[in-house]
């Protein structure tokens, strides 16, 4: 005999109540459990992605277009700026490190990003296999593009023009797969790094593949990371004071998109907290008939020698008993459910990584318990102020 | 409070008056019970009989009067301390049985050094499961018992911690003739083994013939 087996047979008594109200607990877990799942991944892979990135300097245009575009890779670029004025910028005192992006063509899906060796260092992605480039027309492959489209080393490839699958192919400029980076979860993942004169080669529309010198050169964008402090304040004028330059920080696009974002959260997170809140008051309902219900059997172990905090004691083991079944499979479904949302989001876009199981999830879970121990305070007090007498008689 | 001395009688009641609610319903003049002795608690039904047994047992108010178990006036502990003695001293028998449906027998007969606080000792309680002839209703469900393997089974529940003094309230109230021999014998014989005092309440006439000592409900004046 003990206090399991004793709560046990009393919540056997009522399946059908308990079970609705351990569900509705439950999801209202398993509600926030995955809006916090998902935000975390969705920072983590924000953070990653952003990498140190403290401007981007790019056509003028929507400010959030540029970031979504240049580092993020999800949004179409706002337009190209000359060679000559990312130079300038990129040689400013205040600047440690410049990363030019030529964007602009795509190999189903992935896009061809324009660059130099320096762009795989803003992610710490290493080569898994082959060698950086040493001329134009060479690629190393993204971990996640290599392994959707088969590449390695040796292979070929077309570019299609533009950023969406299906547009027409640069059959005249194929390229060579010359290497495949390490798999990094950020964003680089996605790309088919190449020498930026291989975009311009590839755009400069002569059949037999000569570059045109007579053609500008352009740039799409320019990853700055400030040397100092002083560069957040000096740089962004800097560059505004270019004509058909616009400057944007990431920090400040992606807050402003949190910010947009973050109402649809507090939304299904508000719905999660009405269903916690109401599954509280399920408990409470549940467990005062209960107590009231009980109250014979209440009084006999008070006749056998219980103290009345031994009968408070069983009342809210029974509260915190049904609140941690509740919350742990809440905790599973909402796990599950951002596990499935993520794999959807993955289908059309950057692959997100769930946290481990960790603080979030132990918060949430205290909170349910928290809340069914809340509900047995008032029960729980019948239970302990219950007078054997009147209901042994 | 001086120590019980082994003299000291089982149960002694002087001019007891119970209620509860703070309202008196019933007074018990005087009875004595020695160690194995066995006495009758009479009176109509709705007299109070239940009020005294609980007040004997500390549950209900004593408003008058002195109770004494094993030499200690239980009225005069602090609650805590008087839940413990009952726990230890006392084996309640309700009318109504009070098993706990959901529970196996044995668990119910565990029930009370559980509520008491104290080792469980399961060899005890199957043995005296199965000196009543409920060894194959062990670990049966409570609710599937008949009412006299439940009557059983209560009887075996108050003699699990081997109490001072068992109260059993209307043990025979509704059982035919055989049954209420059966049960009165298993109930004096069980107490007389283990040395406890029995007090059973009843308006059954079939007990005078039995029991001596008996002790009406008086009305309250």
């Amino acid at each position: 005999m003990n206090h399991a087996k004793l709560v046990y047979a009393f919540v056997r008594r009522k399946p059908l109540t308990w079970s609705f109200h351990v569900l509705a607990l439950a999801l209202g877990v398993a509600v926030l459990t995955a809006v916090a799942a998902l935000n975390t991944g969705l920072a983590n892979r924000f953070d990653r992605d952003l990498a140190g990135i403290d401007l981007v300097v790019g056509a003028k245009g929507s400010p959030l277009q540029l970031i979504l575009s240049s580092v993020f890779q999800i949004d179409a670029p706002t337009g190209n700026i000359p060679l000559s004025v990312a130079q300038t910028l990129s040689r400013n005192i205040m600047v440690r490190r410049a990363t030019p992006l030529s964007l602009g063509d795509s190999v189903g899906g992935y896009r061809i990003v324009g660059t130099t060796p320096a762009y795989a260092d803003l992610y710490r992605a290493g080569l898994a296999v082959g060698r950086w480039w040493n001329g134009p027309m060479q690629a190393v492959v993204g971990a996640e593009a290599a392994r959707a489209l088969h590449l390695a080393p040796g292979d070929t490839f077309v570019g299609e023009h533009g950023l969406s699958q299906g547009g027409e192919p640069h059959a005249a400029t194929p390229y060579t797969v010359v290497g495949v980076l390490k798999p990094t979860g950020a964003v680089i993942d996605r790309a088919f790094l190449t020498d930026s004169t291989s975009v311009w080669k590839v755009h400069a529309h002569h059949d037999d593949g000569e570059v045109d010198p007579a053609a500008p050169r352009e740039i799409t964008a320019l990853l700055i990371t400030y040397r100092s402090p002083m560069g957040a304040v000096m740089l962004p004028r800097t560059a505004a004071a270019i004509p058909d330059v616009q400057a944007a920080s990431p920090a400040v696009e992606m807050a402003r998109l949190t910010r947009l974002l973050g109402t649809g959260d507090d939304v299904i997170a508000g719905f999660g907290l009405v269903l916690l809140a109401l599954s509280a008051l399920g408990f409470f309902v549940a467990l005062f008939s209960a107590v009231n219900q009980r109250r014979r059997e209440l009084a006999l172990l008070r006749a056998l020698g219980a103290q009345p905090k031994a009968l408070f004691g069983l009342v809210a083991l029974e509260a915190v008993a049904l609140g941690l079944l509740g919350g742990c499979v809440g905790i599973g479904l909402g796990r599950a459910a951002a596990a499935v949302a993520a794999r959807a989001i993955a289908a059309s876009g950057p692959t997100l990584v769930l946290p481990p199981f960790g603080l979030a999830e132990i918060a949430i879970l205290g909170g349910a318990l928290m809340l069914s121990l809340l509900a047995a305070l008032g029960p729980g007090l019948i239970a302990y102020r219950l007078d054997p007498v009147a209901a042994l008689k | 409070m001086s120590p019980p001395s082994p003299d000291e009688p089982v149960l002694s009641i002087h001019g007891l008056v119970a209620g509860y609610a703070g309202k008196p319903v019933a007074r018990l003049g005087a009875l004595n019970l020695g160690a194995g002795g066995a006495g009758l608690l009479l009176g109509p039904s709705g007299a109070g009989k239940t009020t005294l047994l609980l007040a004997i047992a500390g549950l209900a108010k004593a408003f008058a009067g002195q109770v004494r178990v094993g030499g200690t006036d239980i009225a005069a502990l602090p609650p805590s301390r008087a839940d413990r003695f009952r726990g230890r001293t006392l084996g309640l028998i309700f009318q109504d049985l009070h098993l706990v449906p959901g529970l196996s027998t044995l668990d119910n007969l565990l029930l009370a050094p559980f509520a008491a606080g104290l080792p469980q000792d399961r060899a005890r309680a199957l043995q005296l499961l199965d000196g009543l002839g409920l060894a194959a209703q062990a670990f049966a469900p409570a609710e599937t018992l008949s009412r006299g393997q439940a009557q059983r089974a209560a009887i075996a529940r108050a003699m699990v911690l081997r109490p001072k003094l068992i109260l059993a309230d209307e043990p025979t109230a509704s059982l035919d003739d055989e049954a209420c021999t059966t049960v009165s014998t298993l109930l004096i014989k069980a107490a007389a083994e283990t040395g406890a005092g029995l007090l059973i309440a009843t308006h059954d006439q079939r007990l005078r013939a039995r029991i001596e000592t008996q002790a009406p409900v008086e009305p309250v004046a």
